[in-house]
């Protein structure tokens, strides 16, 4: 599974220290918010005061120099968090994606560039990079000069024409996503690892697959048929239990001898860690930000709230799963115990900005209850579907 | 001294519509574990040579009369591979490749090589030589070791972006003068292959810049007719891993400091 980046510097080379301080340096250290654009602000301006032309010009040149330099410099990799994002789950691309597949690439990307100046709806990613732009804030107040912080990479396989239409729409909702790969057809695979990426989300479950048996955590996301209000001052994340955080050995158990047999088995190796699954990197990652708020005495006003929504009953199997945390010394805020009942009401009370689950009926289930939800195609589960084996084709050798 | 010897095995191009492309006979060929025999080994711009070869091949695929193609070149550059001439010639047939004409010139004036031949892009795998030519008004590009791993099948040129941004100044530099003129040329043969199976890529690279500067340089390619097919904005990220990732075969840089870098 991915490791968590080294956080100690290690030896550089000269290359990359380069590149930083040309970075720094063409950035400038301005640390002030998105700026306002140039003409509307210089139209108040004038319109506000009698002011000569030339003003007129010396104004409008200052505040081009100021706009050039607009934001904070980004993390670097190492440190930071890194979450890759694709175009389809960042913005509503439905329409646009049936041109592509009714009448095919050419008239799919000379769509985008007709209509590049109209900005794309959110997609389901949407509220997700808006809490963690949220919490990048936070960051900032209490650790002015920390790498520690989410950074966002938009990771899409789309033509660079059709960037223009992605940059116009992130510019249109002030996102904080300076960072991307459009790899008009290859495979993004390359540049997650090289973003050393801690969680990758795409609509292609193809790609979701491939990376997680690269080692990065990722899913396939889904937009809810109705929207939960969700939280702008905190960003909530929810995660499946087995095959998500914790590998998938308990889960072959249940679904190869059934759940006395699984019952039986957890309670006996109730002080033996679990397997780590493929999230349980993120969770550690996110646990990371999260001490550094308790380090600030900012443990109740904390903007990142982490829940575990399990089948396991507290009972009888909920103990291992706990204990297992401790082991690795990580914290959940909230362990929710469903002892099998449906996850999608519950989900509905917690609204999280996202939810993580290895199984296609508990996704089905959290989305027709207004969550947006995440699958993690890992593990036995993908074999069935709502408890039967699924018929899989006789693979052609 | 300068001579020009054209390869009688290879069909001349049109010499005002053809793209000019110098490599250095160094870049091509590998002298390292010579043995004194008439071929050379294969060297480290071998691959970039089969890639600009596959795009003529294709262009004239898609049009048989067609001329505005790459004219590729091999140049000397030192005196000693002066006298290599046979040598040289000989391991160019040997490899079937498509080379129209060998320049033998010396250190002190194989720019003046490259001018007189028209050369376009001049692209080497010494530092020095890039710089000379670029002062003398010759587009110049580094070619690095990684490019031995690059593909053969699809010609990968990238473009800075953050050199694309520069505020037009009145004159126009001869270096931005090269590199702009040479991208119109690139964009022009773009446009005659569709969006996927293309034997030519054009990746934009924005090192320093953020999304804006990234968008900034989509937008002004577009209006010189270069639809460039991947961009991608590091925004300050370490290159290194990024760019072997890309695996391209040169970068396109119209400012002497990108040399430097």
């Amino acid at each position: 599974m991915s490791e968590i980046k080294p956080s100690e510097v290690t030896t550089v080379d000269g290359g990359e220290e380069k590149d930083w301080a040309a970075a720094k340096a063409f950035f400038d250290n301005l640390k002030t918010n998105k700026p306002r654009p140039v003409s509307s602000f210089t139209q108040v301006f004038v319109l506000s005061s009698s002011v000569s032309l030339t003003d007129f010009l010396v104004l409008n040149t200052i505040i081009n120099l100021i706009c050039l330099m607009p934001f904070p410099s980004q993390p670097k990799p190492r440190f930071a968090v890194t979450i890759a994002v694709s175009s389809r789950t960042l913005f509503n691309m439905v329409a646009e994606r049936k041109i592509y597949e009714e009448e095919g690439v050419e008239k799919y990307v000379a769509h985008q560039v007709e209509h590049e100046s109209e900005p794309l709806k959110p997609g389901a990613a949407f509220p997700f990079v808006q809490a963690l732009m949220n919490v990048n804030s936070r960051l900032r107040e209490l650790y002015p000069d920390s790498e520690e912080l989410f950074d966002i990479v938009l990771m899409t396989n789309n033509h660079a024409q059709v960037g223009v239409r992605l940059i116009n729409s992130i510019n249109h909702y002030d996102l904080t996503i300076e960072r991307f790969c459009m790899t008009g057809g290859k495979s993004p695979i390359g540049y997650l690892k090289a973003y050393m990426t801690n969680l990758y989300l795409s609509k292609d479950s193809e790609k979701v697959t491939e990376a997680i048996e690269e080692g990065i955590a990722a899913a396939t996301m889904f937009m809810p048929e109705t929207e939960n209000e969700l939280s702008d001052t905190q960003l909530r994340v929810a995660f499946d239990g087995d095959a998500v955080l914790f590998s998938d050995e308990s889960e072959i158990i249940v679904k190869q001898h059934g759940l006395d047999t699984f019952f039986e088995h957890e309670k006996e190796f109730e002080n033996k860690p679990l397997a780590q699954g493929p999230l349980k990197c993120f969770l550690e990652a996110l646990g990371k930000l999260q001490r550094k708020f308790y380090a600030k005495n900012e443990r109740l006003n904390c903007p990142i709230r982490t829940f575990l929504v399990t089948a396991r009953s507290a009972a009888s199997s909920g103990a291992r799963v706990l204990k297992t945390l401790r082991s690795w010394g990580l914290e959940i805020d909230e362990a929710l115990f469903l002892a099998g009942a449906p996850k999608g009401p519950l989900l509905q009370k917690i609204k999280p900005h996202i939810f993580f689950d290895d199984q296609m009926f508990h996704i089905e289930g959290a989305q027709e209850l207004g969550t947006i939800s995440a699958h993690v195609p890992y593990g036995i589960g993908q074999k069935y579907h709502r408890g039967k084996l699924i018929e899989q084709p006789a693979k052609k050798e | 001294m300068v001579s020009t010897i054209q390869n009688t095995d290879v069909k001349q191009k049109d010499a005002d519509l053809a793209v000019v492309v110098a490599v250095t006979t160094r870049a091509v060929f590998e002298s390292a574990d010579d043995d004194g025999g008439d071929v050379y080994g294969v060297g480290v711009a071998f691959p970039l040579l089969q890639a600009l070869h596959k795009v003529n091949e294709r262009l004239l695929e898609e049009s048989p009369a067609e001329s505005l193609l790459f004219d590729v070149i091999l140049i000397t550059t030192d005196d000693e591979q002066q006298q290599q001439c046979s040598r040289i010639t000989g391991s160019t047939r040997h490899y079937g490749l498509e080379v129209s004409r060998f320049c033998f010139s010396s250190q002190e004036d194989f720019t003046e090589s490259l001018l007189k031949n028209n050369v376009q892009l001049f692209l080497t795998t010494d530092r020095n030589e890039a710089l000379r030519a670029s002062q003398n008004g010759v587009l110049s590009a580094l070619l690095d070791q990684q490019l031995a791993s690059c593909p053969s099948e699809q010609l990968r040129v990238m473009i800075s972006g953050d050199a694309v941004l520069r505020p037009d100044t009145d004159p126009v530099p001869a270096g931005q003068k090269g590199a702009q003129s040479f991208s119109t040329q690139l964009g022009q043969m773009r446009q005659k292959f569709g969006i996927f199976n293309s034997p030519l890529s054009i990746v934009l690279v924005t090192l320093h810049g953020g999304r804006e500067s990234c968008g900034d340089a989509l937008r002004t390619l577009r209006s010189r007719g270069v639809s460039v097919d991947e961009a991608h904005c590091l925004a300050g990220a370490p290159r290194g891993p990024i760019l072997s990732v890309l695996r391209s075969h040169f970068l396109l840089c119209d400012v002497v400091s990108c040399l430097e870098e």
